[in-house]
């Protein structure tokens, strides 16, 4: 029932509006605290009709792109290399398990300092923030290879290096992959927080701002927006992993059957 | 040239040392087709994987021709399951040969096993005996100088089974590799091996040459003769040399 599947997510979003739209209908909530359906609708439209909706939102995608891309070409060298070295592991863990106990939002103070208020700290949050998932998604992925698949390498007489690229690293896709999904969202919620506290545009800058001016209708706009944004960019994640990794869909296929 | 000499093995299980494989000097003469029949855990495993160099003895040697091109099946099919039927035979290949060379190779190997429709599918598509049957292929498409099975047909039904120990020794006939061949299965080894070694308690306790021309019926009398006098040394009477314990 491939229909089916694809409707029930419609139906409970479109029950969760239903909710909202008669919980104002009937004066359970009050219109400026939970603004109706109808009211963030017009709101959206208004900045849809404006440009500033486009604008604030194309900021936000291009910082997490970057910073996505940015912390992912750091993550995964990085994994590569403590997974493989033993001294850089010694030297290099404790440093970045340090690292990762601390809330980036708490280090904006410090990278508004170092990194001023402009691209480069909404960057540096990102990577911070979405940088552990895909490390530590690789790392898992590789020291989780199976040892036997690795002695057909051996036996094969490939070089440590082709066992890295040949075996290792394609073993370690699955959780790579689960790593980059988390990232990115992590980049998302790390980037509107940043936006949030020191930022003159983004869709973070657009509810802050919304606030102040009290549009609750704009604020819940933004939130919807941050949403589907988040929701297509995994979707889309999702297809490009698919079409260049298909052993990986062709699995879940095999054990559903 | 292909010997292991004197060779023993220790394993550390939970803290006590198991001798899998104790003293055991044996040569397997180039272009010769040897079965190793012989309990689980009597160290048959242990042999061919010092053999194929995945385990170093504990002490003894262990003698490969320098530049042997070496074949191994495991138990387990062992497929690399990113890649397709094809692309696996392919694997140890890939950058050894030519594009062209190993297309043809890799189509000889799969209609050996009789897989040459499967070529696309993915290893999860395939049944436990299918990727098995790939496995063999893989090692077939190497063309080794010394081709190591261990158990290579357990997992298939009884029918495909007899079609890949002909496959084998045709394989065999035609390009004379050394082949080690390990078994729980005594018909197996009587049917395949020109000569059957028979491990207890990780020694070699007996050698019988099978002189039967190739290919051998199970139901040769010669073939069941062999085949009971083995299964009778294996499972008779507990030896009287203590260091021979059965196996556990």
């Amino acid at each position: 029932m491939p229909a089916r599947r694809a409707l029930t997510p419609v139906a409970v979003f479109a029950s969760v509006v239903l909710v909202w739209w008669l919980a104002g209908r009937l004066g359970w909530t009050n219109a400026y605290l939970l603004p109706a359906p109808k009211a963030v609708v017009a709101a959206l439209t208004d900045l849809a009709a404006s440009g500033a909706l486009v604008k604030h939102a194309l900021t936000s995608i291009q910082r997490v792109l970057l910073g996505f891309a940015l912390s992912t070409a750091l993550a995964v060298p990085l994994a590569v290399l403590l997974s493989a070295s033993r001294p850089a592991r010694t030297v290099i863990d404790p440093l970045l398990e340090f690292v990762r106990q601390v809330p980036p939002l708490a280090l904006i103070p410090l990278l508004i300092l170092w990194l001023g208020i402009g691209e480069a700290q909404k960057l540096g949050i990102i990577v911070l923030a979405s940088f552990f998932p895909v490390f530590l998604g690789l790392r898992g992925g590789i020291a989780g290879v199976d040892p036997r698949l690795i002695e057909v390498g051996r036996v094969a007489g490939l070089s440590r290096r082709d066992i890295l690229t040949r075996i290792v690293l394609p073993s370690a896709l699955p959780e790579l992959v689960v790593g980059l999904r988390i990232s990115l969202g992590y980049s998302w919620r790390a980037l509107v927080g940043a936006e949030l506290i020191a930022s003159s545009a983004g869709l973070g800058y657009m509810i802050i701002d919304a606030e102040n001016l009290a549009r609750t209708d704009i604020v819940l706009a933004g939130i919807l927006v941050i949403g589907i944004l988040g929701l297509l960019s995994d979707l889309l994640l999702r297809r490009l992993i698919g079409h260049a990794f298909p052993w990986l869909s062709a699995d879940l296929e095999a054990a559903r059957a | 040239m292909l010997e292991v000499i004197d060779a023993s093995r220790r394993y550390e299980v939970a803290g006590r040392t198991v001798l899998a494989l104790d003293g055991v000097t044996q040569r397997f003469p180039v272009g010769t087709i040897t079965a190793i029949v012989g309990r689980s855990g009597c160290g048959k495993t242990t042999l061919l994987r010092l053999l194929a160099g995945l385990a170093e003895p504990s002490s003894g040697a262990v003698r490969r021709a320098p530049a042997a091109g070496i074949g191994v099946v495991f138990q387990e099919a062992r497929l690399m399951p990113w890649l397709d039927a094809a692309a696996n035979v392919a694997f140890p290949l890939k950058g050894r040969l030519g594009r062209a060379e190993i297309d043809a190779r890799v189509d000889e190997a799969l209609a050996l096993v009789g897989l040459a429709d499967a070529r696309r599918a993915l290893p999860a598509q395939l049944s436990g005996g299918m990727a098995q049957r790939v496995a063999i292929a893989r090692a077939l498409a190497q063309r080794p100088d010394v081709l190591l099975l261990d158990e290579p047909f357990s997992a298939l039904d009884a029918f495909t089974r007899r079609t890949l120990q002909r496959v084998l020794v045709d394989v065999w006939q035609a390009r004379r590799p050394t082949v080690v061949l390990v078994t729980h299965d005594v018909e197996e080894a009587v049917l395949l091996g020109e000569s059957v070694l028979e491990l207890e308690a990780g020694r070699v306790v007996g050698r019988v040459a099978v002189d039967l021309p190739f290919p051998r019926e199970a139901t040769d009398p010669a073939v069941v003769e062999l085949r009971r006098r083995i299964l009778a040394r294996l499972v008779g009477e507990p030896h009287s040399d203590p260091r021979r314990k059965p196996c556990t």
